[in-house]
């Protein structure tokens, strides 16, 4: 046994002789990263985290610390059981040694790349873009991390699990007098991949789209949402599956498991067990098998995203959705998203507006009330769609609506899919009706 | 965490500059959802970054929990840096700052138990429970203590204490399927003890969310505004401050001929501000953390662009001179240039003036956030009232301000006497959010703003 094992195992008993029920959880990382600012290599990062979480039942309460310093058995026992005085009362049973799918989320030899690799991806990320704008500001951040996470309670389990993530960020900024253009992409996998080039490869066609400029007026239009530009649909969503939102009666979904919400061709999976994927685990952070489960088959909602807690309280078993920072208890949060395809290839979907806008992004995500499915929003970059073409870009646009009512009847999803933010596997949504107004004077 | 430690680590050096800050935050948080005490937890966050500059590279840094080897630590940013092809890095000078005198005493948390602790929270949480149609609340005490130590090649050595206590209030009211939630917070540098006359805060938190039930959501339109003093400091700091970044300009052409010293962005009337110094407010500080003291830094003066704010590096890059806004979140974090406390100052439009004409207008208020795209900008206020025939009139939700930054910068024609700081602002920028910041203005008007909203 590893001095770092015996030391969590030392900490565990500790916590064990005060409470019914303990938990160890412990982090360590370590990550370079490399920033081009301007197009120019600026600075190298080398980053190391390490960790300890202490969570235990004691007459019944939750008692919680966390330390990144020493890590003295006696002082973080007690302030965990100091906090357990007043914690949250929770029936909730820690896993045992459960078995777990075999998933790929860990690439050794991604720590062994030289660094030099890793700046000649970059410059290539740059050159590519260059080509696409040459005056615009490009900005690269790549990063490859090693992270290990170690997880042990009183019930028996023991979870150690390694994960590897390789992100390349990209940007650029391209202003012309006032007129500005802000655009990124990224691409992120556990091994050193060339998915990197299908992102540049993205990020220079919104690029070089922008170059026309577009019009459009206020009305109800046919709104074509590229990958990222989905997420204003799906944010809504993702926030009333999760538990914390069921349980405390918050969710809008929360007593409508297992009916018809959304279109027919509405199919999304949470599914941790993707490979080669940074969000992919074999377990979550509390020791509980992840698995692939459907939230919406065909539009009815199917489950909902649990942790330990949120399912002690709902009187159901966690869906292996726990996951935690180093400070923080466990929350309920999804693993990878992935929508399943549609039939139609997007250059068709395309054809067939009449009049219309490919939206790629809009601004404030998240802001006013999500939670109601309601949303209004200033696009970011959007495109004109005019007789089946794109026509240029847009601005001065805002997009409103509940996706609750827009969601019931969509006009297609695309066959082709991308990753967005690392964990969103979404294809293009087309929405036959949406509200647009044209927000200058 | 002995300065004696950081010597040797200096001392050993070979960088052409060198600089380590440390710190050690220790984090206790209270936290009710609805009538759920779901979070009692004190955790300690401690660790480092080591941030060195080569004149044959450029930026080296190394980041750390383990404080056990910083010599190696400032190795490790050293060699990172001569990884960078060599790069025209220069620090604008300052001067060299020793200013280690212990902490005062008995600050903050000390001497006051966690049981105060959790029935100060518990409190706030009843009385936002006390409301029939709240069926979700969110009462969370926060007493954060950091220790901070910074020292650099130079010479500047400092010790210093960050301690702050924090409210901050929700709550959630359900009709059916109409769900609507409010919030608001505060914070002080002075501890606990500020923390403990906040029941009016609760009951405008819980009323605010009920009425918002029976609000109607805006009419989609071009609309003159009054913003109240919160939206219009948020749509400050978020629309135009970020812009003044000089980190924003330095090292991209096309930003430094959008943000020309001289151009116009607003009437007569305009101030903009950025002040680290100001006593006691949420942005104050005694250093930036590259140890350069705060100063006040014009940004807007009488509608003109006049000024910018710096780190020492983007100050040497243009020939300026630093403005103490080198900021980071926390030790995971190089600093970058940050706002401090950013303000509109005060006029002398009172708030009946600027009604008075307002045919069909919106009065905005407060904000839930804020996101722009340089010259796009999307505001989302807490709540609103439609203004009718120079009063007043019913409420309104789903009240989101889009549009064009230098129109509505040049569309501020009212600004309001009655200056107000928020005390529960936090900026993201980068990966680093968080940082807390003051916001500020007093109420004021805007012509010609775009609102998103139902079609009527």
């Amino acid at each position: 046994m590893s001095a770092q094992n015996q030391h969590l195992e030392d900490l565990l008993s500790a916590l064990s002789r005060k409470a019914e029920q303990a938990e160890v959880f412990a982090v360590e990382s370590e990550s370079t990263s490399i920033s081009f600012e301007a197009g120019e290599l600026k600075s190298s990062l080398v980053e190391e985290t390490r960790g300890i979480a202490l969570r235990g039942l004691v007459n019944g309460r939750v008692g919680f610390t966390a330390t990144s310093g020493s890590a003295d058995p006696e002082p973080l026992v007690e302030r965990a059981v100091a906090s357990a005085r007043f914690g949250e009362p929770v029936s909730l049973a820690l896993p045992g040694a459960l078995p777990g799918r075999s998933v790929s989320a860990w690439d050794a030899s991604l720590a062994e790349v030289p660094l030099d690799r890793l700046v000649e991806v970059g410059r290539e990320v740059i050159a590519r873009l260059r080509e696409a704008d040459p005056s615009a500001k490009i900005d690269v951040d790549i990063e490859r991390t090693n992270m290990r996470a170690t997880l042990c309670n009183s019930a028996g389990a023991h979870v150690d699990q390694q994960a590897s993530a390789f992100h390349v960020v990209m940007s650029v900024e391209r202003l012309r007098g006032d007129d500005v253009l802000m655009a990124h992409d990224s691409a992120s996998s556990t091994s050193l991949t060339e998915d990197y080039r299908e992102a540049a490869e993205r990020l220079a066609w919104r690029i070089a789209t922008a170059d026309r400029s577009a019009e459009a007026d206020s009305g109800q239009m046919p709104v074509l949402f590229t990958p990222a530009g989905s997420m204003v649909l799906l944010l809504p969503l993702l926030m009333a599956v999760n538990g914390q939102n069921v349980q405390r009666g918050t969710s809008p979904l929360a007593d409508r498991a297992g009916e018809q919400i959304l279109d027919t061709r509405f199919t999304l999976w949470d599914d941790p067990t993707v490979p080669g994927r940074p969000a992919s685990a074999a377990y979550d952070d509390e020791g509980v098998p992840c698995y692939r489960k459907a939230l919406f088959r065909q539009g009815v909602l199917e489950s909902f995203l649990l942790d330990l807690k949120t399912a002690a309280l709902l009187g159901t078993a966690s869906t292996g959705n726990g996951a935690r920072g180093l400070f923080s208890l466990p929350t309920p949060s999804a693993a990878n998203l992935v929508m399943d395809a549609g039939e139609r290839p997007l250059e068709d979907m395309i054809s067939d507006v009449e009049r219309g806008l490919l939206v790629d992004s809009v601004l404030g995500l998240g802001q006013g009330n999500p939670l109601s499915g309601a949303f209004s929003n200033p696009v970011g970059l959007a495109y004109v769609i005019e007789h089946g073409e794109i026509t240029g870009r847009v601005k001065g646009l805002s997009l409103a609506g509940n996706v609750y009512e827009l969601l019931r009847t969509i006009g297609g999803t695309s066959v082709e899919r991308q990753w967005v933010r690392g964990r969103y596997l979404l294809p293009h949504i087309l929405l036959p009706k949406v509200d647009v107004v044209r927000s200058k004077a | 965490m002995p300065m004696d430690h950081i010597e040797r680590a200096l001392a050993s050096n070979r960088a052409d500059y060198c600089e380590i800050r440390l710190e050690r935050r220790i984090t206790t948080r209270i936290i009710y959802h609805g009538r759920r005490l779901e979070t009692v937890s004190t955790v300690v966050n401690e660790g480092g970054i080591v941030r060195a500059l080569s004149s044959d590279g450029g930026w080296g840094m190394s980041t750390f929990n383990s404080l056990d080897d910083l010599t190696t630590r400032v190795e490790q940013a050293h060699a990172s840096a001569r990884l960078v092809p060599r790069r025209e890095i220069h620090l604008a000078s300052h001067p060299v700052i020793v200013d280690v005198a212990p902490a005062s005493p008995a600050l903050d948390g000390e001497g006051i138990t966690l049981e105060q602790q959790h029935d100060l929270a518990n409190r706030y949480n009843g009385i936002l429970l006390g409301y029939p149609q709240i069926v979700d609340t969110q009462a969370a005490y926060i007493d954060q203590h950091i220790t901070l130590t910074y020292a650099n090649s130079e010479g500047t050595r400092i010790i210093e204490e960050r301690p702050m206590a924090m409210v901050s209030l929700s709550a959630t009211a359900r009709d059916g399927t109409n769900v609507q939630r409010a919030g608001d917070g505060t914070s002080s540098a002075d501890g606990y003890p500020a923390m403990l006359q906040l029941d009016d805060l609760a009951r405008r938190v819980a009323t605010r969310a009920t009425d918002l039930l029976s609000a109607q959501t805006v009419v989609g339109g071009v609309y003159p505004v009054i913003c109240d003093p919160r939206l219009a400091g948020v749509f400050v700091h978020e629309a135009f401050g970020h812009l003044s970044e000089a980190d924003f300009v330095y090292a991209n052409p096309q930003a430094r001929d959008m943000m020309v010293l001289g151009r116009r962005f607003g009437r007569e009337n305009l101030n903009i501000i950025d002040d680290g110094s100001l006593p006691g407010q949420r942005g104050t500080l005694r250093y930036d953390d590259e140890g350069t003291p705060p100063q006040r830094t014009p940004l807007v003066e009488r509608g003109i662009l006049v000024g910018r704010l710096h780190s020492r590096e983007t100050a040497a890059a243009m020939g300026e001179a630093p403005t103490g806004n080198a900021r980071a979140t926390d030790f995971r974090f190089p600093p970058i240039v940050r706002m401090t406390n950013t303000y509109i100052e005060p006029q002398d439009a009172s708030f009946e003036e600027m009604i008075a004409d307002i045919d069909l207008g919106v009065y905005a208020c407060d904000a839930i956030g804020g996101q722009t795209m340089l010259e796009t900008f999307s505001f989302s206020a807490g709540h609103g009232y439609m203004i009718r025939q120079g009063q007043l009139a019913e409420m309104v939700r789903d009240v989101v301000l889009a549009g064009n930054l230098f129109s509505t910068l040049a569309n501020i024609d009212a600004i309001g006497s009655d200056l107000a700081f928020s005390r529960s602002g936090s900026c993201g920028k980068g990966q680093g959010g968080g940082l807390p910041v003051g916001i500020g203005a007093p109420h004021i008007r805007i012509q010609d703003v775009a609102m998103g909203g139902r079609q009527a």
